[in-house]
């Protein structure tokens, strides 16, 4: 039974997810599927060892070993592919959530029922955090099956701990496009300022690995949080863990009074 | 404030940025009243509306609405208002039976055997989605939302929007009944003979400002109206100039044209003594009476 703005929200959003959990799973099973090819190719591996290391940097920190499967699934899916899946993922949800609701006029409708605002707002960023951590289950799951039954050699836990930081990641950019929709109520502006910040600071954590000047400022880059633990090989670090949480709860926190006090369009 | 006043503002007043919305309202609804709020386009209906749901705040003044301030208690207030937006926005995906279930949830449950008599009496078709149903049917489930739950307020914001004559007409005897339950009800329309037929007290609004608050026979017996008044054979204008409230008189063959402030009694008698073939009225339109209060407000000041 639909009786809260929690539930309703899922609700809408399960074809959604539906399709990007397929999706991630899909992923998740090719790149796995060509594990087995990948891990003969030892020459590319040497090729690689040569290259200096700023041009490793741009693969991803700690690339020791490409074709051990550490090294690949670090490459080909943690440095750049789920965290990206994921963001565009969150981005796309935390600029609709109020944003969005309120350029289509859905919001003042749904305001005007006995729901105070922070819990429409509570409601609708506890969805977006369930709905991210259910598609990080499911590529975890599907990886993790994909993985053991290819008989690759890789920690499942440490699959789960690396899949964790990517949705961490990404909900960082969602908390931001969110907020920014409490703010503003503009969905175009949230989905700009989100991705633009997420651009610039990745660019700041790949940079700052290679451009001496901004090393000491790639702690300000929630990417430089992400990859520096190179959590497919260490598991976790509650350092990092924690600055990018912090993150979400502080976009999460400014969101509520944020949206409270202002006027609602439509 | 005596406690038989829903909605109280005072001086109330929203800027949006440099732009104008309303400029210092003051409106009190009585309990069990239907009040009428009239005016043009861009008048501010819709601000006064939405600053009086909280979903706006004031730039100047305040609003309590059952003695409750809608800064403090808007919760409060919802749980016991239904509204009706002036531009409905429903949820496309849902059926309009989920989304009247869901918007009863979240108040707590509803008799939903009210609800269906409600659908039967506006021919609300519940099961099918609202994406592909017509403007004026996404409006009768606009209404039932508002009325289902039997709210002490209604604030309807142009309720009429998109319904047939025959639909009108069953909001019309809907309004009746509430009112005779002694519920209150607020609507804005820029319909005049509507808001003639529906409502008890008429606020006037434009440009931002009220310009005035009145009952309907007040707002008839001011009101402008132009006649022409055909007769069997060509007739004197003599006989017709110095009548009290007739004004604009021209007279071309057996054709009589004038405009009527007030009481019709004068000219229809001055009339009789003529063979009368036809009587046309034109209902005034809003800019006619809105010109009226608004040259009565200034000549007022002089
Ligand atoms: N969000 C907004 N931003 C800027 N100006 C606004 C906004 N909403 C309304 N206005 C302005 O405030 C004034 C009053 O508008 P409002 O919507 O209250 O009129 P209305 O009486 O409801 O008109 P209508 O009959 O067309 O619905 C208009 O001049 C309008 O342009
Ligand atoms: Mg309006």
């Amino acid at each position: 039974m639909l009786n809260n703005v929690f539930l309703k929200t899922l609700r809408d959003q399960q074809r959604s997810l539906l399709y990007w959990a397929l999706y991630l799973i899909a992923i998740a099973v090719v790149m796995a599927l060509f594990y087995p090819t990948i891990s003969k190719m030892t020459a590319f591996n040497q090729y690689l060892s040569q290259l200096p290391a700023s041009v490793k940097e741009m693969f991803g920190a700690g690339v020791v070993d490409y074709t051990s499967p550490v090294g690949y699934f670090s490459t080909e899916l943690f440095s750049f592919m789920v965290p990206l899946l994921l963001l565009v993922f969150g981005i796309g949800f935390g600029a609709n959530a109020i944003a969005g609701d309120e350029e289509k006029g859905t919001l003042g409708f749904l305001l005007a029922n006995p729901v105070p605002r922070w819990r429409v707002v509570a409601d609708k960023f506890g969805v977006l955090v369930v709905s991210m951590i259910l598609l990080g289950l499911f590529f975890w799951g599907g990886l993790a099956i994909a993985a053991s039954s290819m008989h690759i050699d890789i920690s499942i836990l440490k699959l789960g701990e690396a899949t964790l930081g990517s949705v961490l990641l990404a909900l960082v950019f969602a908390a931001l496009a969110f907020m920014a929709g409490c703010i503003k109520g503009s969905k175009s502006t949230s989905m700009g300022v989100a991705s633009g910040v997420g651009v610039l600071t990745y660019l700041l954590n790949t940079l700052g690995g290679m451009v001496g000047w901004l090393k000491g400022y790639r702690f300000l880059s929630p990417f430089y949080h992400y990859m520096e633990p190179n959590t497919l090989q260490n598991g976790l670090s509650p350092v990092h863990i924690l600055v990018l949480a912090g993150l979400v709860v502080v976009f999460f926190i400014i969101s509520i009074p944020a949206f409270t006090r202002r006027d609602i369009g439509q | 404030m005596n406690n038989d006043t829903i909605i109280n503002t005072v001086k109330l007043t929203k800027y949006y940025g440099k732009q104008k919305g309303i400029e210092e309202v003051d409106l009190q609804v009585q309990r069990g009243e239907v009040f009428g709020y009239l005016g043009p386009n861009g008048a501010g209906k819709t601000t006064t509306i939405r600053t009086i749901l909280d979903f706006i705040r004031p730039t100047r003044g305040s609003t309590t609405v059952f003695d409750l301030d809608t800064r403090q208690h808007s919760v409060e207030i919802h749980r016991r208002v239904g509204y009706l937006n002036g531009e409905l926005a429903l949820y496309n995906d849902m059926t309009g039976e989920d989304l009247l279930k869901y918007l009863g949830n979240l108040r707590g449950g509803l008799d939903w055997k009210y609800v269906k008599d409600l659908a039967a009496r506006f021919q609300c078709d519940l099961p099918r989605r609202i994406q592909g149903l017509s403007l004026g049917n996404k409006q009768k489930l606009g209404l039932l939302q508002a009325f289902m739950h039997k709210p002490e307020l209604l604030i309807l914001d142009e309720p009429t929007n998109g319904l047939d004559p025959l639909m009108q007409h069953e909001f019309y005897d809907l309004l009746n009944e509430t009112k005779k339950a002694g519920r209150t009800i607020f609507l804005s329309s820029h319909v005049l003979p509507e808001v003639e037929k529906v409502c008890d007290r008429v606020g006037i609004i434009r440009q931002g400002k009220v310009v005035a608050v009145e009952t309907i026979e007040t707002l008839k017996s001011h009101s402008i109206r132009q006649l022409e008044i055909h007769f069997a054979r060509v007739v004197p204008k003599e006989k017709f100039s110095n009548l009290p409230g007739v004004r604009d008189i021209n007279v071309q063959n057996n054709i009589l044209t004038c405009t009527v402030v007030g009481s019709l009694d004068a000219l229809v008698k001055a009339s009789a003594q003529f063979e009368v073939v036809n009587i046309i009225s034109h209902e005034p339109s809003l800019e006619d009476i809105f010109m009226t209060y608004y040259n009565e407000g200034k000549n007022n000041v002089k």
